[in-house]
């Protein structure tokens, strides 16, 4: 049994009888008891997958209309509800949270036969991006298990990496999808805002998150967001996608594209690994065809501090609901005063979680506002502002996805100026609303580096056609693990 | 620099209780001190644009059941209220 196949093969497989989805998840469990002590990308395991395999097995030896993933084994991040089962964000605040509904993504696989295989771990409320925040313990990279997988989908994209599941959701706030699959070597969309409903995902920063796909292939990513993406009543800033069949013409190419290199993103801070890297998919992108050539956007410079204020801001307020009543642990209410309980209940929020909480109390406060949270809007405006005047010139952007190859564990945790550095290439999507891919591109001392793509806003298809281009330029070593 | 006192009057104010302040206290300054690179930005004039939600967007105002009782789930239901600690008189 080749566990070592896209989605797209995996549905085909099946679809012709070669594999039967119970063979395939059985393996698949064993894959995860193997090698998931080492990497620890999953929080949780299913019990009942077997179950749900041979039910769907069940349906297409019958010949019954089976749903477009065929009882594919997917990895939840472990923000995202899924009914009935624990939902703990990697915070021991919501260690016993067990979600009372299903999120729109789920209900959407779930209407597809997918199988949820596990929660895939993350950076506490997706706040980091090693995995080092997980209350649970930080996930290793399979590419070299000493070294971080980023975040802070890092549960997410390791599992798909180790061949531990066949694709995977995370939620992408300033690069939360992005990085980690730069990190691990697979493929991580962050769609234009609103195309995918963020019902059911446990918010962190509502007004750039979003739920995006990591898988093998470019093509898997256009499979997963054929399904997942699409208006909701439930969330009031879905889009209309149209109904965009984001699969067909994926091969169409780039010739005659414009593509911006994005010049702040290239700079001083760039890894030469990275450089070299990013200097290679501009020949390979023109050799498809495409007109590169050097963009500035200035804003790009503030990005990082404005992006870090208005998500604590955010954050602060989002996580005021966390009291201990609503939500929470066993710990009695009795001999305390209101306030006083609900400070001492949140000392199970984690260092990082604790302090971005202080950030989002201070940076909006009465007195500093001005100096901070106002100012952030003011650069997220311009940002905005300044991407959409260079999409009237181009038709794609192109960084890479980190600037640094990816580090040690503990190398940076105690450093968080480290730390925000490493999100300058990826916030910018997140500020702007803009669609943003990364894509495998190189390995370099046995450590991956991933290219950005970025669109215009809707250009999403046109944005994977890009990827898959890309893609087809590369031919990767297979993971180590 | 942001005044320690300051950041330990925010922590009070979201009601966050912390056994080391001294150690989030450095973290959080240090923090803050890199959004003061917002200063350089030049954006005082920059007027700050809001993404509009049209109300055709919201859904409708109408019941939607759910079957299960929410409120059981909660640590501290008791049957017939909810216990929480006292108010501050």
């Amino acid at each position: 049994m080749n566990l070592k196949i896209s989605a797209l093969e995996y549905v085909q497989e099946v679809q012709s009888g070669n594999i039967s989805v119970e063979d395939y998840v059985s393996k698949t469990i064993e894959r995860i008891s193997k090698v998931d002590e080492k990497i620890h990308a999953f929080l949780s395991v299913s019990e009942n997958v077997l179950d749900q395999a041979r039910m769907i097995d069940k349906k297409v030896r019958s010949g019954e209309k089976v749903g477009a993933c065929y009882g594919m084994p997917i990895s939840i991040k472990d923000n995202i509800c899924i009914k009935d089962g624990k939902t703990t964000c990697a915070s021991k605040m919501l260690e016993n949270f067990v979600a009372p509904y299903d999120a729109t993504v789920i209900q959407k696989l779930k209407q597809q036969d997918a199988v949820f295989v596990g929660k895939a771990n993350l950076d506490e409320f997706a706040m980091g991006l090693t995995t080092e925040f997980s209350a649970y313990g930080a996930s290793g990279n399979p590419w070299n298990t000493d070294y971080v997988p980023g975040g802070s989908s890092g549960g997410s994209a390791a599992s798909v990496s180790a061949f531990e599941c066949v694709a995977s959701l995370g939620s992408d706030t300033g690069g939360s999808v992005r990085n980690p699959a730069s990190f691990c070597s697979v493929v991580g969309y962050k769609p234009t805002y609103g195309l995918i409903s963020r019902f059911g995902l446990i918010s962190y920063a509502n007004s750039i998150e979003q739920i995006g796909p990591l898988t093998r292939t470019v093509k898997d990513s256009a499979f997963m967001l054929n399904i997942i993406s699409g208006l909701d009543t439930n969330d009031n800033t879905t889009i209309d996608g149209n109904e965009q069949d984001f699969l067909s013409g994926i091969e169409y190419g780039i010739e005659g594209k414009k593509i911006g290199i994005i010049k702040e993103m290239v700079g001083e801070g760039t890894a030469p690994e990275v450089l070299a890297a990013t200097n290679d998919a501009v020949s390979k992108l023109e050799g498809l065809g495409a007109t590169c050539e050097e963009v500035s956007l200035d804003m790009v410079k503030y990005s990082v501090a404005a992006y870090y204020t208005i998500t604590a801001t955010e954050a602060g307020s989002n996580l005021a609901r966390y009291d201990n009543l609503r939500y929470g642990y066993e710990f009695p209410v009795e001999g305390y005063e209101f306030n006083s309980y609900i400070a001492k209940a949140r000392r199970r929020f984690g260092p990082e979680v604790t302090r971005r909480m202080i950030i989002g109390g201070f940076v909006p406060s009465a007195g500093q506002a001005g100096k901070y949270f106002l100012k952030a809007l003011k650069v997220k405006s311009k940002l905005t502002r300044e991407v959409g005047e260079v999409f009237e010139r181009f038709d794609l952007l192109v960084a890479p996805t980190v600037p640094v190859l990816p580090f040690k564990k503990g190398e940076k945790i105690d450093d968080p100026i480290a730390l925000f550095q490493v999100d300058l290439n990826t916030v910018t999507a997140n500020l702007t609303g803009r669609p943003a891919v990364s894509v495998p591109f190189a390995i370099s001392n046995g450590l991956p580096i991933g290219m950005q793509l970025i669109a215009d806003s809707n250009h999403d298809k046109m944005l994977l056609q890009a990827a898959y281009a890309l893609e087809q330029t590369v031919n990767l070593p297979e993971v180590p693990i | 620099m942001v005044a320690a006192e300051e950041i330990e009057r925010v922590s009070k104010l979201m009601r966050i209780d912390v056994d080391d302040h001294r150690e989030y206290v450095d973290k959080v300054q240090s923090m803050i001190e890199f959004f003061d690179v917002l200063d350089s930005a030049g954006v005082e004039s920059e007027e700050i644009s809001m993404q509009e939600i049209p109300i055709s967007n919201l859904r409708n105002d109408e019941h939607v059941p759910f079957d299960g009782k929410l409120i059981e789930k909660l640590n501290h239901y008791k049957g017939t209220y909810v216990r929480a600690p006292k108010m501050s008189s």
